[in-house]
């Protein structure tokens, strides 16, 4: 013990010095933004250039999957307008006049920004006036439902994605025809609901949702998901859950669709609704 | 001047404000920076403890770094400096040695012996500081340069405030 006081009397000096030094040195690491942001500068760097690299990576990796969407797409769209083109009865071909019966026309789109985490989730898409789109115009995408246009720009367009709770559709079932509201439950991105179904008619689960055509947004039939989940809540309609079949979480190329007669349509609707 | 002990704490906040509101907002040629409030670590007795010495130098630091909100970089330049003090004053003591009753002054000790003096710790101190500062030996060069140029003019402003302050 005496050792050790007369060794600490020995070097105070130095090691005082030692002890105010190192503080100053926590000091400096723990308090200061500039030397801890030059760190995280280097780190973040570092790191960006690995998540592009990745990203080019999995960009080609993925290209198998995306061709093969293409070519099926392709397919169902060679399939259509043969269907389309002529039809035989007998000995007699008619032909289609396409151009005149055209009541949508679609405007292939690429999504720039997208969420799905929120109750209120939007989707910007990289068309906008320049190219024919308007508020309140459809957006598609192979696999179902997108949302509606709510604003545009130039260049830009701003859609509510179906999965906000501000948005209800008008969908109906695919085998029986009736139409109730659609509407997205508020959790995870595959979940919908869709009520007024009227509670005689047989829903199973499996069944097809589409959209009506109704709203003079969507085309009719449109594919919007499959039944998951019937319940009968209490009074006389059901409680349908509907599957979406669109991937809120992977949403690359979307249409828009404008629907060419919308206004005339329209207008004629408006003159019933004084009344 | 007060004398004593209550005249180096006034000495003491003194030279922290000077710093803090004169030299801390001159920016020769941009990146020059005078740290002039490391006279008051150079013009302490020669018979201060060490210990006092040591925990100056860190209270100075401190309270430079506190408003220049670099926390650590004064500090740990300024108790260097009165670690050293006593080191330097020994390599260039006189040959008959410091006498009693004197203190490290132009009027004691001359001029070349207080150039030599502060220019040493001077240097130390912007050495550490400017290093600190940039926290990486990239450009090392240009640092230097920024570390010699600066310790030459806070050393001029030293030695003009020993003709100021302490006439005889």
């Amino acid at each position: 013990m005496r050792e050790l006081l007369r060794f600490l009397i020995k070097y105070h000096f130095i090691l005082l010095f030692l002890i105010l030094e190192i503080t100053g040195i926590v000091f400096l690491v723990q308090n200061n933004t500039y030397q801890k942001a030059q760190f995280v500068t280097i780190t973040h760097s570092l790191a960006g250039r690995c998540a592009q690299k990745f990203a080019i990576v999995r960009d080609y990796l993925s290209l198998y999957q995306e061709n093969r969407q293409l070519t099926e797409e392709n397919n169902n769209l060679y399939n259509m307008v043969k269907s389309l083109v002529s039809i035989n009865y007998g000995d007699q071909v008619y032909g289609i006049d396409t151009v005149s019966r055209l009541k949508y026309v679609y405007i292939g789109s690429r999504v720039l920004n997208n969420s799905a985490n929120k109750q209120f989730n939007y989707i910007t898409l990289d068309k906008g006036k320049k190219d024919g789109i308007m508020p309140d115009m459809a957006v598609v995408c192979n696999e179902g439902i997108v949302g509606v246009v709510k604003e545009v720009s130039d260049n830009f367009s701003s859609v509510i994605s179906f999965l906000n709770r501000n948005l209800k559709l008008s969908a109906k079932l695919k085998k029986t025809g009736h139409f109730g509201s659609l509407e997205w439950t508020g959790t995870g991105h595959t979940k919908a609901s869709l009520k007024d179904i009227p509670h005689n008619i047989n829903v199973k689960k499996g069944d097809t949702v589409v959209t009506s055509g109704y709203s003079a947004m969507f085309p009719e039939g449109y594919m919007i998901g499959v039944v998951s989940d019937v319940e009968l809540k209490g009074g006389n309609y059901y409680d349908i859950r509907v599957l979406l079949s669109t991937d809120f979480k992977n949403l690359r190329n979307v249409q828009v669709v404008k629907n060419i007669y919308r206004e005339e349509q329209l207008g004629l609707e408006n003159k019933n609704g004084n009344d | 001047m007060i004398r004593g002990f209550t005249g180096y704490i006034v000495a003491f906040f003194l030279v922290v404000a000077i710093q803090v509101l004169i030299f801390n907002n001159i920016q020769l040629s941009g990146f020059i920076v005078p740290y002039i409030y490391v006279l008051f670590l150079l013009l302490l007795p020669f018979d201060t403890p060490g210990w006092v010495l040591l925990l100056t130098g860190f209270l100075l630091g401190f309270f430079i770094d506190v408003f220049a909100d670099t926390l650590g970089m004064h500090t740990i330049a300024t108790t260097f400096i009165a670690f050293s003090r006593p080191y330097v004053l020994n390599l260039i003591a006189p040959r008959e040695g410091y006498e009693t009753g004197t203190k490290p002054r132009v009027s004691y000790y001359g001029l070349v012996w207080f150039v030599k003096y502060s220019g040493i710790l001077v240097f130390i101190h912007h050495l550490l500081l400017f290093y600190i500062e940039v926290f990486r030996f990239g450009g090392f060069f240009s640092t230097l340069l920024r570390v010699i140029v600066s310790s030459l003019i806070t050393l001029l402003l030293i030695i003009i405030s020993q003709f100021f302050i302490f006439r005889k």
